[in-house]
Parts: structure tokens; sequence; C-alpha cells
């Protein structure tokens, strides 16, 4: 990673009784788009409001390009309005009172911009986000997107060193919220920006950021790019938090140069080879899991060591299918093609991908 | 944005010097003034009570004025007095003010917006004014309705100068207004799902209403009614007027006359005043936590829902309605202003009982002239005080984490509980004890200040309803634009708070210009204000020139409210 731009060091900030960010430290490079992802109450919006100055951790330090803005131990803690930064909320905070001309052109004016310039940075700026004539339109007559872009062109106008962006999309129907997130894509690769978004949804992180923190309670399960924790995840919590995954209870079969034979419990005669993760202590006979994700899973052609299960039910949507499957007591869930036929009572046999299958330790507590 | 633009000034990320916040600076400001003006009188009142002796002469700790409190039947029967009354008037007025706002926020009624406007007026009419009418109308003998009742069933029915006259002048003047002024936008930001969802579950109108509309506005209704009972021991004007004449003391008239006679009976008024705090303190209490517990996620404003049909009942109600409207507004406000034009007060059966002398005499008056401008200048700096004071006080409140700041929201509290002529009283030790202050004794700036505090209670709460209601994240946004705390406060929040904090200054402006209770010590003779020069007259036995005194005072506070009104404003919270 290049020099780091944005460095959080084991922050700490709770509420009263309640931790809700647990030494905390992560690095950002400049021009990196880096999510946290997380469930509500995980701490990843405590921890964007930390990085703006709208929350003063309880310990720790924020440095911006070495300088800190925050360090509990030395006393310092800059004001949001010192750290040049800007921020898209939730909630958009269209200041009502104020014509979109007058919102956007807010950080310019706090800045002592002269007005021409102002004017015209405005101009370009609204033309950039899709709202070109519309300066003189009072703020409270905006659609939700109307309102979003705003909101984005206020909190770039004046060129912040980092943008944070606070659920942004959440409040938009789904059409609206791909469009945005395909313009905020591009939007950062041309400014170069360096950004943290902070999100509960899953597909807007796996698409928009360059790395994701995933955040449960208060401390970063894992970092990294968002094929590396989708394909790889590190922990159970981040396995079931991003993308669907399938989990089955096995046994091991055999163990041969890094790799095991695990026989499903559901399915005796089943048997799924995978690699065995670092750090996983196993012998032969030894009760382990297995996770899967369901694009992993086709319809078998006969070929050997196929699962055999009972369609229970189809859920249609559009593209593919999704069908829920019963083996043994485990359940599966599988993407047939548009066109398949499977109905619920079918029976049906699966085939999986090799490599596709991961191992991890009984019972969901440490990988 | 584009980067072929030139760089602009940015905040160097340099290393900050310790500096004291410039916002915690502004709140221990707000915090120290209202302890020196809210709490010092208050210590002074509590330590007064076990003080005996008169001001001036020798003066030694006693238990008298305790003593006198609780063995003197006289102050038992005043607050005896003063919950019958409260008591009544709660009964008749609430349930009808629920059903009124209903009314009016919820359903077809033709002209619904025109009675809420009159509710509006009704309620910044003064109430000594509303009174005057009420006994030209409904006074024993002379009473114009008692008269038609004579000549009709050949007895007279009315006697305003009893309980019950107390209790209609108390609803009709401020009473039930209020409170439909307060429920209406309840019942209007409600989500109009709640009813809906009743009516498909094949609930009717009124079982909707019963059932599902007021439970769900409940705590509001709640709300409103603790802050009656809590205001109930500020009643002064309309008992000074109409209870004497039989007899007839509550909590704040007896302080009156306990302060007013002479020689002054200070320790037994503030004994009384100590134990109205004592019954207060757990209303307040009450209220703050019923206030705290609104939900407001189940008010979401969406409002623009079809209003419930009244059906075959629409124009019964109307009629019933405004027949209502009617007899509180138009009624007293028209015998009053009948009453200014007449030779003798209420004596309608005289000879060519009209004349325009009084209005001609008292118009001429140098004294009257210079009362309009001292209301006016009280009026208008109050009106600013409060605008400044309120909301700061409800910002820091609802916003800031500094310590203190429950001590703020207490503090502007306890002018509600206290009775004005009471705070009075203690403004009163706290400018004489006080070299530097002692110059403003007697000045129209005392006079401001008294009123700045008497009003923070209400003014404060309103701002804090709307500021909770903004949310953070607006001048958070503000923040991270780049914005300093003041800068933000200057143009985002105050801006947005613009016609709320214009509301709390017309609201003050209408209650300097009438009021008497706070100000009657205050004041000297070249300080003097309308609703004083009023009081005078009648005490004076001059009802004709009160008459002509008051309808000014009304003129000026109806107009202020009408002004208001123009400007878009509406008590609680914006649609």
């Amino acid at each position: 990673m290049a020099q780091a731009f944005v460095q959080l060091e084991r922050l700490n900030k709770s509420y009263g009784p309640v931790s809700a960010v647990t030494d905390l430290s992560l690095e950002i490079a400049k021009g990196e788009s880096l999510t946290l992802l997380g469930p509500s109450g995980c701490g990843k919006t405590t921890t964007l409001r930390m990085v703006a100055g709208l929350e003063k951790p309880d310990a720790g330090a924020i440095r911006f390009d070495g300088k800190p803005v925050v360090s509990i131990a030395d006393g310092i803690n800059l004001p949001p309005e010192k750290r040049n930064i800007g921020m898209v909320f939730q909630s958009y905070a269209i200041w009502p009172h104020m014509t979109v001309a007058q919102n956007v052109a807010f950080p310019l004016k706090v800045r002592r911009v002269d007005a021409a310039t102002i004017r015209e940075r405005v101009r370009a700026a609204l033309t950039m986000i899709g709202l070109g004539g519309l300066e003189d339109r009072p703020a409270t007559r905006l659609s939700g997107g109307q309102q979003q872009r705003v909101a984005l062109a206020r909190a770039l106008i004046h060129e912040p060193a980092l943008l944070l962006l606070d659920e942004p999309l959440s409040n938009l129907d789904v059409k609206l919220r791909e469009q945005m997130r395909v313009e905020l894509k591009l939007l950062q690769a041309r400014l170069g920006l360096t950004l943290i978004y902070v999100t509960h949804d899953q597909s807007e992180a796996l698409s928009l950021s360059d790395r994701i923190a995933v955040l449960n309670r208060g401390h970063i399960e894992q970092i990294g790019a968002p094929r590396v924790l989708y394909e790889q995840p590190a922990t159970p919590f981040v396995r079931d938090f991003l993308g669907k995954s399938v989990t089955l209870p096995g046994r091991v079969k055999s163990l041969a140069a890094g790799r095991a034979a695990v026989a499903l419990a559901a399915d005796g005669n089943a048997v799924i080879e995978c690699a065995v993760p670092p750090g996983l202590d196993l012998a032969a006979d030894r009760e382990v899991e297995i996770s899967l994700r369901p694009e992993a899973i086709h319809l078998a052609n006969g070929q050997a060591g196929a699962l055999h299960g009972i369609v229970e039910a189809v859920l249609y949507q559009g593209e593919r299918s999704e069908c829920e499957v019963k083996i043994g007591a485990s359940a599966l869930c599988v993407y047939l093609p548009a066109g398949s036929d499977a109905a619920p009572g079918d029976k049906i046999a699966l085939a999986i991908e090799p490599n596709a299958a991961r191992l991890w330790a009984k019972s969901s507590g440490v990988a | 944005m584009a980067s072929t633009s030139p760089a602009l000034p940015q905040p160097a990320l340099s290393q900050p010097r310790r500096t004291i916040d410039p916002q915690y600076a502004v709140f221990l400001v707000v915090l120290g003034i209202v302890g020196l003006f809210v709490l010092y009188p208050v210590l002074v009142i509590l330590v007064d009570s076990f003080v005996v002796g008169p001001i001036g002469g020798a003066r030694n700790w006693g238990l008298d004025g305790w003593r006198a409190a609780f063995t003197d039947p006289t102050m038992l029967s005043a607050v005896r007095n003063t919950a019958k009354v409260l008591v009544a008037n709660e009964t008749i007025s609430l349930p009808s003010a629920v059903l009124l706002a209903w009314l009016l926020a919820r359903t077809d009624l033709p002209l619904r917006g025109t009675f809420e406007f009159a509710f509006w007026i009704t309620f910044f009419l003064p109430s000594l004014s509303v009174t005057l009418g009420w006994i030209v109308l409904l006074g024993p003998q002379n009473g114009l309705l008692n008269q038609i009742a004579l000549a009709l069933i050949g007895k007279e029915p009315f006697d305003i100068y009893s309980f019950w006259g107390i209790v209609w002048a108390h609803i009709s003047s401020s009473s039930l207004s209020i409170k439909v002024m307060l429920l209406t936008p309840l019942f209007r930001n409600l989500d109009a799902a709640f009813e809906e969802a009743a009516r498909c579950s094949g609930a009717g109108r009124w079982m909707t209403l019963t059932r599902i509309v007021i439970p769900a506005v409940a705590p509001g209704i709640l709300t409103v009614l603790v802050l009656s009972l809590i205001r109930a021991m500020q009643t002064f004007e309309i008992e000074m007027v109409l209870g004497p004449p039989f007899n007839f003391w509550v909590f704040g008239t007896k302080i009156y006359v306990l302060v007013a006679q002479v020689p002054p009976e200070f320790a037994s008024a503030t004994a009384l005043a100590v134990i109205g705090f004592i019954i207060i303190t757990p209303l307040i209490a009450l209220h703050r936590w019923l206030a705290t517990r609104t939900d407001y996620t189940s008010i979401t404003g969406r409002e623009r829902s079809q209003p419930t049909p009244l059906g075959r009942w629409r124009w019964p109600i109307f009629c019933l309605v405004a027949l209502l409207t009617l007899t509180i507004t138009v009624l007293p406000v028209t015998f009053l202003v009948t009453a200014s034009f007449m030779k003798l007060f209420g004596f309608f059966n005289i000879a060519s009982p009209w004349t325009t002398s009084h209005w001609g005499s008292v118009l001429n008056d140098d004294f009257f002239t210079h009362s309009l401008m001292n209301t006016l200048i009280v009026a208008a700096g109050t009106a600013l005080g409060a605008i400044v004071l309120c909301s700061l006080a409800a910002y820091f409140t609802v916003r800031s984490r500094y310590l203190g700041r429950n001590l703020l929201d207490f503090l502007s509290w306890l002018p509600f509980a206290i009775p004005g002529i009471l705070l009075g009283v203690g403004l009163l030790y706290v400018f004489l004890g006080n070299p530097v202050l002692k110059l403003l004794y007697g000045s129209v700036a005392l006079m401001m200040l008294a009123m700045v505090i008497a009003g923070m209670t209400l003014g404060t709460q309103i701002l804090k309803t709307t500021i909770l209601q903004l949310g953070a994240a607006l001048e958070e946004a503000a923040r991270t634009c780049g914005a300093s705390w003041w800068y933000g406060f200057r143009h985002i929040i105050l801006p947005i708070l613009m016609p709320t904090l214009v509301l709390v200054g017309v609201i003050n402006f209408i209650a300097a210009s009438r009021d008497i209770a706070n100000i009657a010590l205050l004041s000297s003779n070249t300080s003097k204000t309308l609703s004083l020069l009023q009081l005078d007259y009648m005490v004076d036995g001059r009802w004709e020139d009160a008459a002509v005194v008051s309808v000014v005072v009304m003129l000026v506070t109806t107009g202020a409210a009408f002004l208001a009104r123009l400007c878009g404003i509406r008590l609680g919270v914006r649609g």
C-alpha cells in the first residue's frame, strides 16, 4: 500500500457502558476508496463521525497526511471545520431555507471565496451532477435523488482532501440507487478522491470500494479487497455477512498435502475436497463444517459424488431461480438457470465446483 | 471541483492551540445570566420566607410566615380555591379542546382554517380585556344578558362575580384556545396511516377517533394538561378583578395582596410561594419525563391525507363550533368596545348612553401617550431578548453535552412556576442589593428583563421541540463544510428556526404588552405601561377609561398576532 493518507490508531469510543468502537486501527491510502461495512450498531457510523470530528474518541488518534487531527493522548481535537473534509449525510441534510445553489455554495462562502468564482464553480458542479439549471430551485422542492446529488456537490465543491459518505444511498429507491452507485464510482475515479464510505449494504460495498473493512461489535473482523473478502473470508462473520453462503456439517475422511476430504453429514456418499486453511488444526475423523457460495453449486449430470436432495421451494427471480434444496437435515440455496423447470418435491442431484468449498472448524465459533 | 479551477484557500492542518471553545464560553454566559436572574430571586424568596420584620426595619429569623401559611384559614382557602377553579376549568376545557383540535386538524369541517385563526386571536386577547367585556354582558343588575333575561323570564340568571364566572372567564379567555393551539398540530402531524388502518379494520369514525387517534396523541394531551396544572398557580388578573367582590382569593391574588398591603407580609407571601414550588416541582419533573418519552417517530408529518368526512354531522357541528368561536371572540370584544363609548360603564338603560368623550380625554392625555410608548418599548425589547435567550438556552439543552445543561434546562422551567408578582419581588431584591444594577431600578430595562425571564419557559420549550425535530445533521453538515460552530449557528440554525423565533418573539411581545403581575412592582411613574394604567383606572373606579385603554392594549396584542399570522407563523410544529 502507498503511504497512508488517513491513519486511525487504536480508536475507542463508548456511550456510557456500551462500547461502540474498540481499539480500531486502519490506514487509507491517497485516492483509495474504503468501505466500512457491517450490521447496524457495529460502530461503522461512529468511526466515520470520529474521522469527521463530529464525535470525540475516548482514546486513540487520527492522522491526516501524518498530522494528527485528533489525538487524545496529546490533547488535540480539531473541530470538523478545521479538517478539510466533505461529508454526505444519510438524510442528506440539505438546508431547507436555501436554494440549490446556496446549499452547494456554502463551503466556498465559509472560505470567503469571491462571488464570481463561487457562481462559476457552483454552475460547473451542478452541471457535473446533472442538475444544471436548477440553481434557484428551493432545496425543499427536490426529489430524493436530486437531494442526494446536491449533498454530494456540496461535499465536493471545496475539493476536500477526504470525502466521507454515511449510507448515502440507503434512502433511494432500488433503480436510483444502482444508477447513483455507477455515478459515484465514475466520479471517484475521475477526481481521484480519497473516500470513506459507510454502508450496511454488502453489494454497495463490493461494487464501490478498493478495500472493505468489515466491522462487528466495534472491531474490524477483516479488511481487504472485495474479492479477497468474498472468496476468502477469514471469519464466519465475514463469510455470512458478505453474500449468500451455505454451511454444511461434515467429517474429515482423509488428509493429504494440505487438503482434506470431507464426508458430508447430510449425505455420507458425498465427499468434498477442500484446502485446509492455515492455522486450522485437523486430524482424521474430526467434525468440521464446509461453506459454499450458491453460485458454486450446479445441477449434476450423473457424475459421481453428487449430492442428492429434494426441492423445497423455488423463488423465481427473472434472470435465474433461487432454489431451496433439502439434503438430509441441511438446507442449501442453489441458483438454477432461468429455463429450469424444477418444482417443489422434485428430486435433484447437485455437483460442487472443485476448490469452491471452504473448510471451517465445527460450530461457527472460531475459524 | 473541476481540476482546472484555481486552488481554494484551505484551512491548514496545523497543530492546534489549546483555546477555549467559543461554544462553551457562550454556554457559560447563558447559564450565568439565567442563574443570576432566575435562581437568585428564587433563593431570595426561599430565604425570605424564614425572615420576620419589615424591609428596612429590624429583620430576624423566624417561622411566622410558615406558621401563617399553614394555619391562616384564608391562605388554605386560597390554595383550595386555586385547585377548585383548576379542576372545573380543565374538566370542561380539555375534552372540548381535544375534540376541537381533532375537528380542525383531521376533518372536513367547513372554515376550519378560519376557526383555527379565531382561536389563535383569542389566545392573544388580554384576559383583562375579555373579562371587562364579560362584565358588561354578565354583570349582576346591569349585565346586558341579565337585563334581556329579566325582560324575558323575569329573573337574572348570570353573575360574573362568582366561582363559575371566574371559570368561564378562564375558559373563554385563554384556557381553551391555548389547548386548541397546542393540540391541533399534534393531530395534524399524526400519521394518517393509523387512521386509515383503523378504518380498513372495520372501525367507524367515532371508534377510530376514540380508540386510535386520541390514544395515539395521548402523551401529547397529557403533556398539555400537566402544563396547565403548572400554569394554574400563575393565574392572577381574572381573579383579581372578579374575586374580591365575593371575597374569593386564589394563590396568585393572595400573594399579591400580602405583598401589596401596608405593611406588606413578605414572610407569609414567600412561604406561600415556596409551598407553590413544592407543589409544582414534581409536575415539572413529570412534564419533562413525558416530553422525553414522546416518540417522535410515530409522528411523521405525512399529513396530506384525506380529511375524515363528518357526513350529515358536518353542518350541525359547524354551527356549534361557529357559535362557540363567536362567543369567545366577537362577543366580549364587541361589548368591551361598546363599553368604551358609554357614558357609564355597562349602563345601557340610561338616556342617551353613548359618548366619545372618554376616548377623547384618554387619547389626549400625555400620560397615555407615554404609557403607549413604554408598552411598545418594553414589548419590543422583551421580544428581542427572549429570542436571543430562549434560542441559546434551547439549543444548549438539546444539542450540547456540557456539564450543567440539565441545570440550564431546569432553570428554564423555574420562571413558569414562580407567580409573576413574586418574580417581581425577587428581581427587586436582586437589583436593589447591587449598586450597579440599582441604577436600572424603575427603568424599562428592568421590566424587559423581568418579562424575558417570565416568558423564558414557553419560548425555550417551543424552540426545544423545533430543534429536536430538526435533527443534528443539518448543522453537522455545516461543520463538515468548514463552518465554525458560531458561523453554522448564525447561517444554518437561526434561519431555519426563523419562523419559530418570530413566533417566540410575538408571544413575548404580546405577553409583555398585556402583563401586569410581573412588572407591577418594578415600574415607576415614568415607566408605566398601558396595562398598568388600565389597572390603575380600574382601581380608581374609572371603568370607562379602563375600557378605552383595554381596547388599545387589545389592538396592540391582536395587531401583533395578525402581523405574525400574515408572515405565515403557526404555533407548534411546522407541517
